[in-house]
């Protein structure tokens, strides 16, 4: 159980790495908002199963399993808050630009 | 536990280029893009502290840290709606 937990936990971090080496390789705003799902949703929530399975007690897994569906519910809704903000403001990509 | 302190390690890492790329994004919504990245890894970090300490206190905190995240990346969200390329 501790070493699934230790491999979930290290999969999440490199599912982080992953979000980070797009974030610097993208340039454009609407490029990079897709890859900050990788780090939220897919890296926070990896992170969260490998700690929860090695727990030391019901109560701490109940905590994490609260954090983990709450990041789930948020981090969409705040992403498509920042993208509609944006969109609304006229932050436009150009044609022809790379993204 | 050693595995712990080199998530620890390299979770800050991470924060220090996020913290980077907040300074240098052109834009207010490149900067609150950003917002939101970095309190997820401050969260991931709070939850690998826990499990460090075997406290739960600090599970309490990271709840109550992500809803405030959401509510100020909202908040921020729509007050500069429409106007956000002005500033």
């Amino acid at each position: 159980m501790s070493i699934a937990g230790n491999i979930l936990i290290i999969a999440g971090i490199v599912m982080a790495l992953i979000g980070m080496i797009g974030l610097f390789r993208f340039r454009h705003f609407y490029a990079r908002v897709l890859i900050t799902s990788n780090i939220d949703a897919a890296g926070m929530l990896l992170l969260m199963i490998g700690a929860a399975m090695q727990s030391p007690d019901a109560a701490f897994a109940l905590k994490i399993a609260i954090i983990a569906v709450l990041s789930l519910i948020t981090s969409p809704l705040s992403s498509h808050a920042v993208l509609r903000s944006a969109r609304a403001s006229g932050y436009r990509m150009k044609s022809g630009e790379k993204p | 536990m050693i595995l712990y302190n080199i998530i620890l390690i390299v979770i800050g890492v991470f924060a220090l280029a996020d913290i980077y790329k907040m300074i240098a994004g052109p834009t207010i919504f490149d900067r609150l893009l950003m917002f939101g990245v970095l309190s997820a890894k401050i969260v991931m970090a709070m939850v690998i502290f826990a499990l460090m300490t075997s406290q739960s206190y600090m599970l309490d905190i990271a709840i109550v840290y992500t809803l405030l995240s959401f509510v100020s990346t909202v908040l921020i969200a729509r007050f500069v709606r429409s106007r956000g390329m002005m500033l």
